[in-house]
């Protein structure tokens, strides 16, 4: 079959999020729905309880106003309110916006205010007090509304709603009027707005990405599921930001589809604990994520006892060969597979138990590129690693590897879109999972949507076998006073496998050679030094000491090896401050904004060109 | 109160409300410590009476008086350090258990509700402190501050109406501080325990107290609402002159 047939034989999707709810209920009520560790216990819900917090919320927001069309914020860390919150909104035919419980105050004014919330349902007092800061500045906005009242008991305003307090409302409503629920979710349609989605965006404002129901159902069905194969028995831990569109797909809307258990970290502090308890089968990350597990064991190790890392390192080079035929999809030969057993019974198996994926069945990376080299290293620990491609326009993924694995690719570009590459080698996508358009921002959806393309703004290039390999930005490449077109994703992503650089810079446009910020790696470089009795006393005096700017000389000497003659980084200079978000140097999914960085130190790159 | 004819506390009396946050300060020596020992019985007053709601428990021993419903902590740490934090905190809950040796080696009816009452009892107070995430670390590794937080905990186990905190913050960083005061507002306000507080860090007792009484040589040369004590010459003299100088 063609590409083009595939498409053509597709069922347009005719559901909702909330009628998808309302089917799982009824099909498997008694399943695990959710999971979350309260009291140090793994407390479950199931699709029917999941199904009824849904309505309540949902009908204790109509009984304070809401109506078809609102937008409801949502402000706060994952937790199994935050979905109920989401799909109850969206049952009556609202929308949700999520905000990263990370953003500081005049973030969080920008998006209650641009979204026009007449509801902000938030987590804690934390975000509680963002809020309350702001009240006056937000007409729209009605009601907060409070999961978790701890520390609150000052608060004494009508503003402010409890949770429990909605609930009960609903509950109330639901016994006057036990059919409207029912009426309200058949009332909602493929093609309404289910959720807004704010991009981080490394330059300017975030923007506001509407996005309905037949969007993110369709991304589902026909993009995710022919890559990821999720089954009902799959169990995953949500702990990325839900308001991004990669954990909201995997925490809310394939769930939905597909009917597998979903599981909440006890607190922020727990999240690497509870993912050990859990070992979920499939495990979905970021690249900064991954490089700091990675980074992790490599620091270990060396503290490790002898046995231990001469076992890693002699076992290392069979997992890696053995990578090699799997991720060609070829059967692995009877000796090689052999010793790769004895390997994991020696070495790999509990590096991944450590790290909570010894049931993983699928490791994904997303979200932003990542260096192949990190993903080679959890293949060659025998788990099936995958980069795939996504944006918040194209509601989640838009190419992922469906068979064979390859080196440095996003594997196919999926079947829930039409693709193709213009002159400028800029990715353009097509078809029902492309968003509906920015909120409140016609101006921005015309420059990205030309005659149904959504214009990526990313580079890519495709290889015989239809694989994409991503080259990076169209705005970040650097074309050097030589002539040369290079990106600095991949130089940047290399240099930050090195456990002791955590952030780095690559600076060159319309410059003779290129350059680097780099910022150490706190924790690692810290050890380091106490190793090597460096003495230090904060973040700054450590990256100005000459020892540490030594030990970094040689992690981009160990990079540069690697790199074409004009690729290669000629000076660096460490960077004295940890780059924040509240400073307004990362965004809110930490991605560097370069334009803000570049222009605070000026001065100190202007002087490696001299 | 003597020590080698030392008198550390003499003609000495205070009262503390329920409900209230009472902070004793004064300058090194002034026998604020003396006072907290007395009070839970560690020391035994030679001369005077105690009275806990309503009780004399002057010459009790600590087990006793810990019965009634007064709980503390120690200015130097005083965990198991090799147990991990719930274990020490269930230790806090062990005066209320009442189950016999029989019941504990079966383990069934009254000894499984006691201890599934205890472990719960425990786990509120391990997620009011946000302790969760070293649940089942072994103390003596954790760092200073967390060490400080269990300690409470371990206190707050024993489901006190009266609690004796003994400098929570010395040698903690403002963040630090700043997150216990709000933990010791918040036990006083949303558990409904009195306090007895003794902290050198002015700023702290200032902040959250109702009242404080001033220490000096064994002697009270004060009593009253934070804002009176800060005015208080003989208090500037004794011991606020002495943080200003330092």
């Amino acid at each position: 079959m063609t590409e083009h047939s595939v498409r053509e034989s597709m069922k347009r999707v005719d559901t909702t999020l909330p009628k998808l709810l309302m089917e799982k209920a009824q099909v498997h009520g008694h399943r695990i729905a959710l999971r979350e560790k309260y009291k140090g216990i793994w407390k479950e819900i199931s699709w029917g309880q999941y199904l009824e917090k849904v309505k309540y919320f949902c009908l204790g927001l109509v009984k304070l106003g809401l109506e078809k069309g609102d937008h409801v914020s949502i402000l706060g860390e994952n937790c199994k309110e935050w979905l109920f919150a989401d799909l109850g909104t969206q049952s009556a035919g609202a929308v949700t916006v999520g905000i990263y419980p990370t953003n500081p105050v005049p973030q969080v004014e920008y998006i209650l205010d641009h979204s026009q919330s007449k509801f902000v349902v938030i987590k804690d007092q934390e975000q509680a007090d963002k809020v309350l800061a702001i009240k006056e500045k937000l007409p729209l906005l009605k009601k907060m509304i409070v999961i978790d009242m701890k520390g609150m008991r000052h608060y004494d305003e009508p503003f402010i709603i409890s949770y429990q307090k909605v609930e009960e409302l609903g509950c109330q409503l639901d016994q006057e009027n036990p059919s409207l629920f029912k009426t309200l979710v058949d009332q909602t349609q493929p093609e309404d707005v289910a959720l807004i989605v704010y991009t981080s965006g490394t330059t300017g404002h975030p923007k506001g990405a509407m996005i309905s129901h037949r969007n993110i159902v369709h991304q589902t069905i026909h993009g995710t599921m022919p890559i990821l194969h999720f089954t009902e028995k799959d169990t995953l831990v949500s702990y990325l930001p839900l308001c991004h569109i990669f954990e909201r797909n995997l925490s809310m809307c394939i769930p939905l589809v597909v009917g597998y258990t979903i599981n909440f970290a006890e607190s922020v502090h727990t999240v690497q604990q509870n993912i050990q308890e859990i070992s979920p089968t499939f495990f979905a990350a970021v690249p900064r994520i991954l490089e700091k597990i990675y980074s992790g064991i490599q620091i270990k190790m060396e503290d490790s006892t002898r046995l231990k890392k001469f076992l890693y390192h002699f076992w290392m080079p069979v997992g890696r060969k053995s990578s090699e035929y799997r991720m060609k999809h070829q059967r692995v030969p009877m000796g090689l597979f052999l010793a790769y057993l004895l390997g994991y019974l020696c070495s790999f198996r509990s590096i991944r138990d450590k790290i909570g994926l010894l049931r993983c069945r699928c490791l994904m990376s997303g979200g932003a590129p990542i260096a192949p080299e990190i993903l080679d290293f959890f293949r060659a620990l025998g788990i099936y690693t995958i980069e795939m491609y996504g944006l918040t326009e194209t509601s989640g993924t838009a190419a992922g590897p469906h068979q064979s694995l390859k080196y440095g690719s996003v594997g196919e570009p999926c079947q829930a879109l039409e693709f193709r590459l213009d002159e400028g080698g800029e990715i353009l996508f097509m078809g029902d999972s492309i968003f509906v358009g920015y909120y409140r921002d016609e101006k921005g959806t015309r420059e990205v949507i030309t005659d149904g393309w959504l214009h990526t703004g990313d580079v890519g290039k495709l290889d015989e076998d239809g694989h994409l390999y991503i080259v990076d930005r169209i705005k970040d490449i650097i074309i050097t006073s030589g002539g040369k077109n290079i990106s600095p994703s991949e130089i940047e992503n290399k240099l930050k496998c090195s456990p002791y650089i955590k952030e780095a810079m690559v600076i060159g446009d319309r410059r003779p050679y290129l350059t680097a910020l780099l910022q150490i790696d706190y924790e690692n470089v810290s050890n380091f030094a106490q190793n090597s009795k460096i003495p230090y006393t904060t973040f700054r005096s450590l990256a100005q000491n000459p020892a540490i700017y030594e030990l970094l000389q040689r992690e981009v000497e160990k990079v540069n090896e690697t790199l074409a003659q004009v690729e290669t980084i000629k000076k660096f200079i460490l960077i004295e401050k940890e780059l924040d978000q509240d400073d307004n140097e990362l965004t809110a999914t930490q991605k560097v904004r370069r334009k803000q960085v570049s222009e605070l130190f000026r001065s100190e790159v202007e002087a490696l060109y001299h | 109160m003597n020590f080698g004819g030392i008198r550390a506390l003499s003609d000495f009396s205070f009262k503390v409300d329920e409900g209230e946050i009472l902070s004793v300060i004064g300058p090194n020596g002034a026998g604020k410590t003396t006072l907290i020992n007395c009070i839970s019985g560690i020391y035994r007053a030679r001369k005077g009476t105690i009275l806990f709601r309503g009780k004399d428990v002057t010459g009790r021993n600590p087990n006793q008086i810990a019965q009634l419903g007064m709980a503390r902590t120690f200015q130097n740490i005083a965990l198991f350090r090799g147990m991990t934090v719930l274990d020490n905190m269930l230790i806090g809950q062990g005066y209320l258990l009442h189950y016999g040796l029989l019941g504990a080696a079966l383990f069934l009816g009254r000894a499984l509700n006691e201890e599934v009452r205890g472990r719960d009892k425990v786990e509120e107070i391990i997620e009011f402190l946000d302790l969760q995430h070293v649940r089942k670390s072994p103390v003596g590794g954790l760092p200073y501050g967390m060490q400080k937080k269990v300690e409470l905990g371990r206190a707050l186990a024993m489901e006190p109406r009266l609690l004796l905190i003994d400098e929570p913050v010395s040698g903690m960083n403002l963040e630090e501080t700043e997150d216990m005061a709000r933990y010791i507002l918040d036990i006083n306000e949303e558990l409904g325990i009195t306090i007895i507080l003794i902290e050198h860090d002015m700023g702290l007792v200032m902040d959250i107290s109702h009242r404080i009484t001033v220490l000096n040589f064994g002697l009270k040369i004060a009593e009253g609402a934070p804002k009176e004590i800060v005015k208080n010459p003989e208090v500037i003299k004794a011991y606020l002159g002495e943080v200003g100088d330092s």
